[in-house]
């Protein structure tokens, strides 16, 4: 790794961090205050749940228990909205870390400085990386902090399978970026493939869960593999879905960077 | 010693030509030519040799080290300036040149930076993105000879640069190369050519067609031939005379051939008057073009 590219390529990236940052923390932290108002609601919520048609909260992974705990209220949010944002984040990042340089016309003047390719793609990796934890720390202190503050109890041992989920989830789909940004055309932009692979994805699981005439679907879509919404009010890790989702991964990653050593840089 | 061999160095895209077996070898602390047309191929040999593009066959030595297998080593000791220039717009030329320096770990670069900025008249504050191309290649300059390379790679070097700043960076070459600085040397202006180097190769269509001295380029070329006859006989032109013209007694021709059996064919007719031009870079270019 190249500590002078490193350096220089955080601070290229702190804006869009900042504002991706600000965005998903502002989100998180509206979500769980305006739990204790539903909260206070408790019965008539749960009414209300039960005149829902049974598919539409079955796609969005609502059940009673959604309403009763913060956890299960959170639960909702974090899948559609959390994870569908990082995961566009940190996709689109990672789709266009290595490639804006050729399509700026700038990677002629990195890789004609003593640096190896592997070493400018292994270091841009690792800006990304550490891009994603710092959003995805960040996030998950704040969701620790808004849950204390706005619950009297929570369901941690949930809380956290949600989270090693979400995580799992979200580098998946930055590595899916990656990938793209490595096969795909360097002027081509990136958001719409992307924000059409997640979005997409989550859709597809969505109507699987809703209809067991689609079912099927799900196998299609890596949020069946990794749920992230309460059953009953409890979710587990699944660390086999764990253990497959980090090899899609790195496979992703590894594909992408023996790629780019072989790339000719066109100008 | 070679500081840059190529050996059949080919590279092609697909079913696109690129380059096809060049091989030229250029000695340390020589200035090389390296001449042709625009798309002639010249821009791929460089980014070949800097390692941007991989070879499809052949091989390519810098200091007898593998551009492929050692390029970012190797690259340590180049300096490389680029016909287009292309930068981060968001940096300043100083953010750029300090970025630069920082890549290539050299101490000291502030005080380089800040003479060769005040030699090239470039105000390293202002961002790239509102520079002149003129200037980003003074930039562009300063980066490839900042941190003193063993070898410069210049590919197109003085367009977008005034004949004052052309003349600096001339005299500037001219300095680093008495220091010892190979300089590889790529234009399609042949007067820059002539005027700085000592060898040549001339690429057209991705193929190398002569390696030549300067000299020997200059003396056994094209002789351009005006003359004024006393009479209107038209005697038959000497064996080397092309695209003769006649007027009545007058005519003009490109000779190509040994002088002395010019002087002998001339010596033969009754001259009025006689005008022999120096071939200039331009008609040899033309000329091994034509063959």
């Amino acid at each position: 790794m190249n500590t002078v590219l490193f350096l220089k390529e955080l601070k290229r990236n702190r804006k869009n961090t900042l504002i991706w940052s600000s965005i998903v923390l502002g989100f998180t932290l509206m979500i769980l205050s305006i739990y204790p108002s539903f909260s206070h609601m408790g019965e008539d919520m749960v009414k209300l749940m039960s005149n829902l048609p049974e598919e539409y909260a079955k796609a969005f992974g609502m059940d009673e228990a959604t309403w009763s705990s913060i956890i299960g209220f959170y639960a909702t949010y974090y899948g559609i909205y959390i994870t569908l944002l990082m995961g566009i984040y940190t996709a689109s990042t990672g789709a266009t870390i290595i490639g804006k340089e050729e399509r700026d016309g700038t990677a002629e003047f990195l890789l004609t400085r003593p640096i190896s390719r592997g070493s400018v793609a292994g270091t841009k990796l690792a800006v990304l990386l550490t891009l994603f934890v710092i959003v995805y720390a960040v996030q998950t202190l704040v969701a620790i902090a808004g849950m204390t503050v706005f619950a009297d109890t929570v369901n941690w041992d949930a809380f956290v399978a949600m989270h090693i989920h979400g995580f799992f989830l979200i580098a998946f789909f930055t590595s899916a970026g990656v990938l793209m940004g490595s096969v795909l055309s360097v002027k081509l932009n990136y958001m719409g493939p992307i924000v059409g692979l997640i979005f997409g994805t989550y859709f597809l699981n969505a109507i699987a869960s809703a209809s067991d005439a689609v079912g099927f679907l799900a196998y299609f879509s890596p949020y069946h593999y990794m749920p992230l919404t309460l059953e009953q009010g409890e979710l587990m890790i699944d660390l086999w879905a764990c253990f497959g989702f980090s090899i899609a991964s790195a496979a992703m990653l590894v594909f992408s960077y023996k790629r780019y050593l072989k790339r000719d840089i066109v100008g | 010693m070679n500081v840059i061999e190529t050996v059949a160095l080919t590279k092609s895209y697909g079913q696109q030509r690129g380059i096809d077996k060049v091989s030229i070898a250029v000695k340390k602390g020589e200035v090389f030519g390296f001449i042709g047309p625009n798309g002639a191929g010249k821009s791929t040999t460089i980014r070949t040799l800097l390692g941007l593009l991989h070879p499809t066959s052949g091989s390519a030595l810098l200091f007898g080290e593998d551009v492929v297998k050692q390029g970012h080593l190797l690259r340590q000791r180049i300096g490389y300036l680029p016909s287009e220039v292309d930068y981060y717009a968001e940096m300043t030329s100083r953010e750029l040149l300090h970025y630069h320096a920082d890549l290539f770990g050299i101490t000291g670069a502030a005080k380089k930076i800040e003479d060769l900025a005040q030699y090239f008249e470039l105000d390293l504050d202002r961002p790239i993105a509102d520079l002149s191309f003129g200037n980003k290649k003074k930039c562009a300059i300063i980066q490839a000879v900042v941190h003193e390379p063993e070898l410069l790679i210049l590919d197109e070097p003085t367009s977008g640069l005034d004949p004052l700043m052309q003349n600096r960076f001339f005299e500037l070459l001219e300095q680093r190369n008495a220091d010892g600085t190979t300089i590889f040397f790529s234009s399609h202006i042949l007067s820059e050519i002539q005027r700085m180097c000592d060898r040549a190769a001339i690429i057209r269509d991705g193929e190398i067609t002569a390696v030549e001295d300067i000299t020997t380029l200059l003396s056994k070329q094209m002789k351009k031939v005006r003359l004024v006859l006393q009479n209107d006989d038209r005697p038959e032109l000497p064996e080397g005379a092309k695209h003769a013209e006649w007027i009545g007694n007058k005519v003009h021709f490109d000779y190509v051939g040994p002088t002395q059996e010019l002087l002998g064919w001339l010596n033969q007719q009754l001259v009025l008057d006689l005008t022999l031009s120096e071939p200039d870079l331009e008609s040899i270019f033309m000329n091994y073009y034509r063959r």
